[in-house]
């Protein structure tokens, strides 16, 4: 039930199931108070609620007062009765109560600030009303300062005001309770300083945020009432900037490099974007006949060479001048005159070193040759 | 000295107008982002592009480029675009108040709230002519040219491809500070509607 308690209904059915139709425990739970019937609603009593939170440390609400009347209470009661007191168990007994409310001091203190922190995250990331989420992280920020005065009090009260209490009042107990709280006082305050750190940051993004949509809705309008460019300066915003992000995106076409065109593994990729180039002319391949059987044939021709290192072998021999060797010779094929002729030239041109040209002179039908001899 | 090796990756994306943002889910342009971010490249890289005739400005959580000299853009053409992301952002806005930098959407969550906030509708339907689109276009693909456009001008980019959730990127900041940068003049305000 304890769970339930933030949801407002909680029925008397639930109640039944939980306790496996047994309705006398509900019933003695009613006659006791515990619980307060409303119709159908069955709710817990408030003393309790405040009880089990208190016990299980749940308790999102963050209390101040609380603590403020404990300090009151241990300087303006608790410490006067003890220094007035006359008897040992008397002093003893008000000690004691000291003793409890400086213990519950500290622990509530540090409480609060765990619960400050949470209370802070929850509103800032889970409250979608930037109204309702800027007060009360503002509120949550009086609270803030609240503990933070606290804490100043509760030092005070320690280091400053009751110095006599203190010095009176020897009790080993109450010395490392002091010292405990003041220990736990000062870890407060530290974490108080990022905790304000942190609303801070909380309260100026939100803030910003709603000033950001309030900006937008008010230019929104001027915009759609047309009148954003004279009542605006976002010439002047727009001038001073010149950021890349407002102009066209720019291509950047390079010319292709003719050297690398050329290059083999670029065939490829010109046949690939020449098949998806389409330009619509089509040009007719001429197909020439197909081969016929003798064309497949293999023909041979022969052709006699006439080897001039072969008739030159014999020339030093025959004591003929070159020119009537060359005419007499026979070769291995019919050689006309012309040729002849050629063929003498040829040798004298090829082997000019072995054959020694004289100056002498002879002719025969329209040609003058030289007298040629080998070496 | 010599500029770090990924200069050139960093120019091809910036000189398009890109933005390289911190929480960019494509690795390889966080990790872009890391590099320009370290102090001693940044410098080095500013100077380098500075030669070429444009500003690596650095922005919150982005880098982006903008011209030594006179932008090449028109007047004209700056007021357009900005009269764009004015009705962007604010369609953005009015579908969630915490639009902005980090925040994760879908088209069909746009969509959803578009047939349940007529403020929204309107919105959407506004937009149809910047995008020219026509009457008979679903809101569904309104919303998806929407973000597109978004996406490609570098503000937001696709998160999950089977979600098809988008993410806000750093750069979305720029938009906010152009439009933070525009001064109404306290007279103008008092006319405007609350």
């Amino acid at each position: 039930m304890f769970e339930k308690r933030k949801s407002l209904l909680y029925k008397y059915e639930y109640a039944l199931d939980l306790m496996e139709g047994n309705e006398d425990v509900i019933k003695l739970l009613l006659s006791k108070n515990i619980i307060i019937q409303s119709g159908t609603l069955l709710e817990l009593d408030d003393q309790f609620l405040k009880f089990f939170e208190e016990i299980l440390e749940v308790n999102e609400e963050i209390n101040t007062s609380y603590i403020n009347e404990n300090i009151r209470q241990v300087k303006d009661e608790y410490m006067l009765y003890y220094l007035q007191a006359k008897t040992d168990s008397e002093r003893f007994t008000y000690l004691k109560r000291i003793k409890s409310a400086l213990r519950k001091i500290g622990r509530i203190t540090m409480r609060n600030i765990v619960d400050l922190n949470r209370n802070i995250d929850n509103a800032f990331k889970l409250e979608p009303n930037y109204k309702i989420k800027l007060s009360k992280l503002e509120n949550h920020k009086l609270k803030l300062e609240a503990i933070q005065l606290m804490i100043v009090q509760t030092e005070k009260l320690l280091n400053e005001d009751e110095l006599t209490f203190f010095k009176t009042a020897t009790d080993e107990e109450l010395k490392y309770i002091r010292t405990e709280l003041i220990l736990d006082l000062t870890e407060s305050r530290q974490n108080l300083i990022e905790t304000r750190k942190q609303i801070i940051e909380y309260i100026n993004q939100v803030k910003y945020q709603t000033k950001f949509i309030e900006k937008l809705r008010q230019l929104k309008y001027l915009r759609d009432q047309f009148e954003i460019k004279h009542k605006t300066n976002i010439f002047e915003v727009l001038s001073n900037s010149h950021s890349i992000a407002f102009e066209v995106k720019p291509l950047y076409s390079l010319k292709l490099s003719i050297e690398r065109l050329q290059q083999d593994e670029v065939y490829q990729l010109i046949k690939k974007v020449s098949s998806k180039y389409k330009s619509g002319i089509n040009p007719k391949k001429l197909v020439s006949e197909n081969l016929s059987e003798d064309d497949m044939k293999s023909e041979t021709e022969k052709e006699i060479h006439i080897n001039l290192r072969e008739v030159k072998k014999n020339f030093a021999a025959s004591g003929k001048h070159l020119f009537e060797y060359i005419s007499e010779y026979e070769f291995p094929r019919e050689v006309s005159f012309a040729e002849r002729v050629t063929i003498y030239c040829q040798m004298i041109s090829i082997f000019e070193d072995e054959f020694e040209v004289s100056e002498s002179f002879k002719r025969q039908d329209q040609i003058e040759y030289a007298l040629v001899y080998p070496k | 000295m010599s500029v770090p090796r990924q200069t050139g990756e960093i120019f091809e994306l910036l000189s398009k107008g890109q933005f390289i943002c911190s929480n960019s889910s494509d690795s390889r342009i966080s990790k872009l982002y890391e590099i320009i971010d370290d102090q001693e490249n940044y410098e080095m890289l500013y100077d380098y592009f500075l030669s070429i005739n444009f500003i690596l400005e650095k922005g919150d959580e982005f880098y982006c480029f903008s011209r030594k000299d006179e932008s090449k853009a028109d007047l004209e053409r700056k007021l357009e675009a900005a009269c764009k992301w004015i009705d962007i952002v604010d369609f953005f806005k009015t579908f969630d108040n915490a639009f902005a930098s980090g925040y994760s959407f879908s088209p069909s969550k746009i969509a959803v709230e578009i047939s349940v906030q007529a403020v929204l509708k309107s919105k959407a339907d506004g937009l149809r002519s910047i995008l020219k689109l026509d009457e008979k276009t679903p809101y569904l693909e309104v919303v998806s040219r929407i973000i597109k456009s978004l996406c490609d001008d570098g503000y937001a980019e696709i998160e999950n491809e089977i979600l098809k959730s988008y993410k806000v990127l750093s750069s979305f900041k720029y938009l906010e500070e152009l439009i933070t940068n525009i001064n109404i003049p306290d007279e103008v305000q008092h006319e405007i509607p609350e």
